[in-house]
């Protein structure tokens, strides 16, 4: 049973907290290698730390394990 | 051009950049699917109203935390750890940390085993319809509203933070919530409170990082807070209580153990049926028992996205040119055009975030007003579902019948709400007595259902007049405080030196004391219920039923007091 989504359902809430959290990864992780590495930084106490892109790089892996660790399988739908 | 306008005002703290907008439309193009996603499996009224009692102890758990963590309140908290300092945290620890785990290790298996709805339906269990219809229509009337007063402050928070029009953030929050609840009942609440933790971390858990970085660790932040404000008592939890006048609070230790502590705290969370529910959803015994001491381990940890960006404000946050800033008041604001009290956390969030951080903090913020809106609507349609239309209006209808009801109510209160959020924008006083409401029926409702569940002899007609006469005493020391100034102040809250913060407390303790005086008195005189009616209701005419748990580590009392250890060990470090 997919946990928190209901009997029968095969995608479970922890899902959804991968996709969203996977989702927000790819958008920042791109969008943080452009500001470091093409000079766009924008203008924000210690953003030569470049935040963006290792917190992007942190919603990824975060993301990416809860994701692939919950992603429905052959047989889950249904299964009570 | 003027389509804009109506959804954008000039005045803004930033705005949102491309990559912004595209993080918080996927926030709630996720949100809605989820709706549609679990409405298949919301067909019964326990499906609808209780989440199928399937949620393990991890989800009602963060579920249960993440109800009551909602943008008002971290904006609001990281102002008052502006202004106040590190006492703001008191609410977060001692206000919230001993009365989860009771909840869990104590109350939680007669809520649980009673197969109670609500807790308006455990008074009906244990003391008869006068206590349940006294609790329902408070509740419902009160959740109602307190959902419209939050709806009007999102509004105002993106129209300062992102000149968002009022009307717009009203609507788009309000729809969203409506459809996905409707939908998905309870369980969609729970699955957007689970995502909505992550997200407040993922988008604020920076702030403190990046922040105690600037400041050069904790030390050097004290010492520049030190400096800053002329004195040490910013950084001191305990230290400074021992009297009045010593703390920027004007409260004294008493108020904080015995009000904040033992009764507003306990009566919030152990009474409050928008945060019991969610543990009510757990899918056994053990998963009920945990889920409130997984939840307190998590709130421990709030403080750090809370306190400390509010900490860090004092010593860190300036003008443009380099000067510090200093934060007011609000209506100071208003007037003067300097940032207020509450806009610390959005400030600090521009100062380290640009954009596509930026979009994640915000859409961190709306997705905790709209789980927030969320939560309250949900409860007030089980509430009004169960325990007042299914028990005064309609009895005996269908299963069917009570869940057609139920997506009903939710959109009729969210109707209520938006009404309620245009009133208080044209009168923002309401907003206050709203708030005040709340907190009449809290503290007594606390000491009604603590009786009800520990003491075998107190009677149906002693738990109503106990509770009527709690309520009825909160609300008289309230006015009286209203319009007698000062003075009366300082006889409620025991000292003339008291703050008006020190009202809340002292009004909470002897209200939850009257309400338990009445409650003993009117029992004694009445005639009690034999243990065969208590049975699953009270302790000592109930046998527990074994939780299941094989090992220590399954066991909830050991995690409650690995809690109880880290708790106290946080109180002595920032003593």
């Amino acid at each position: 049973m997919a946990e928190g989504t209901g009997r029968g359902e095969s995608l479970s809430i922890w899902f959804f907290v991968g996709v969203m959290t996977l989702l927000y990864g790819l958008v920042l992780l791109p969008y943080g290698a452009w500001e470091w590495f093409g000079g766009h930084e924008a203008n924000t106490v210690l953003h030569q730390l470049h935040p963006t892109f290792w917190w992007g790089l942190l919603l990824t892996l975060f993301g990416g394990f809860y994701t692939f660790r919950y992603k429905p399988r052959a047989g889950d739908a249904g299964r009570a | 051009m003027s389509a804009l306008a109506l959804v954008f005002t000039s005045q803004r703290l930033t705005h949102l950049s491309g990559i912004d907008v595209l993080i918080l439309a996927l926030y709630f193009a996720v949100v809605l699917f989820i709706g549609f996603y679990v409405k298949g499996s919301t067909n019964t009224s326990e499906e609808f109203f209780l989440a199928g009692r399937e949620m393990s102890a991890w989800i009602a758990g963060l579920s249960f935390v993440s109800a009551n963590l909602g943008s008002l309140e971290l904006m609001g908290w990281a102002g008052s750890a502006y202004q106040y300092g590190i006492l703001a945290t008191h609410w977060y620890w001692v206000g919230a940390i001993p009365a989860m785990l009771f909840l869990g290790i104590v109350m939680m298996p007669f809520y649980y085993i009673s197969k109670t709805h609500s807790v308006p339906g455990y008074l009906q269990l244990r003391f008869g319809e006068g206590s349940r219809g006294l609790a329902a229509i408070s509740f419902g009337l009160m959740t109602i509203l307190m959902s419209g007063v939050n709806m009007f402050a999102m509004a105002v928070v993106m129209q300062t933070v992102l000149g968002w029009n009022i009307t717009f953030s009203i609507w788009i929050g309000a729809i969203t919530v409506a459809v996905y609840v409707m939908m998905g009942g309870l369980r969609s609440a729970i699955i957007n409170e689970v995502l909505q933790f992550v997200l407040i971390w993922a988008g604020a858990a920076l702030i403190p990082i990046l922040g105690l970085i600037e400041a050069g660790g904790w030390t050097n932040l004290k010492t520049q807070i030190a400096a800053n404000v002329g004195s040490n008592d910013y950084t001191h939890l305990w230290a400074t209580l021992g009297s009045f006048k010593g703390n920027p609070m004007g409260i004294h230790w008493t108020g904080i153990v015995f009000g904040l502590g033992m009764i507003i705290s306990f009566g919030y969370w152990t009474t409050d049926f928008l945060v019991v529910q969610r543990v009510l959803s757990a899918n056994n015994l053990r998963a009920a028992k945990m889920a409130p001491v997984i939840g307190a381990a998590f709130k421990m940890a709030v403080p750090l996205i809370v306190i400390v960006p509010g900490l860090l404000a004092l010593a860190v946050l300036k003008n443009p040119d380099g000067s510090l800033m200093h934060l007011v008041p609000g209506d100071i604001a208003k007037a003067t055009g300097q940032h207020a009290y509450d806009e610390v956390l959005p400030l600090m969030l521009i100062r380290y975030c640009g954009p596509g951080l930026l979009g994640l903090g915000i859409t961190a913020l709306v997705a905790g007003f709209m789980s927030g809106m969320a939560g309250n609507v949900s409860a007030f349609s089980t509430v009004w579902t169960y325990d007042i239309y299914g028990a005064y209006i309609k009895k005996n209808a269908s299963d069917k019948h009570y869940v057609a009801m139920g997506r009903w109510s939710t959109v009729a209160g969210m109707l209520v709400s938006i009404a309620t959020a245009y009133l208080v924008a044209h009168a923002s006083s309401i907003m206050d007595y709203v708030q005040a409401l709340f907190s009449f029926f809290i503290a007594p409702l606390f000491g009604t259902v603590i009786l009800g569940m520990l003491w075998k002899r107190a009677t149906r007609a002693g738990g109503f007049w106990g509770l009527l006469a709690g309520t009825a005493s909160s609300i008289a020391m309230f006015i009286y405080v209203q319009t007698g100034g000062k003075a009366a102040l300082a006889r409620i809250a025991l000292s003339p030196d008291a703050q008006p913060m020190a009202e809340n407390m002292y009004r909470a303790l002897w209200s939850w004391l009257v309400c338990v005086i009445v409650t003993v008195a009117v029992s004694m005189m009445t005639k009690p219920k034999t243990d065969e009616e208590l049975q699953g209701l009270v302790y000592g005419a109930t046998v527990i039923p074994d939780d299941g748990a094989m090992s220590v580590w399954q066991k909830p009392i050991f995690w409650a007091g690995v809690v109880a250890v880290v708790f106290i060990a946080l109180n002595v470090i920032f003593f």
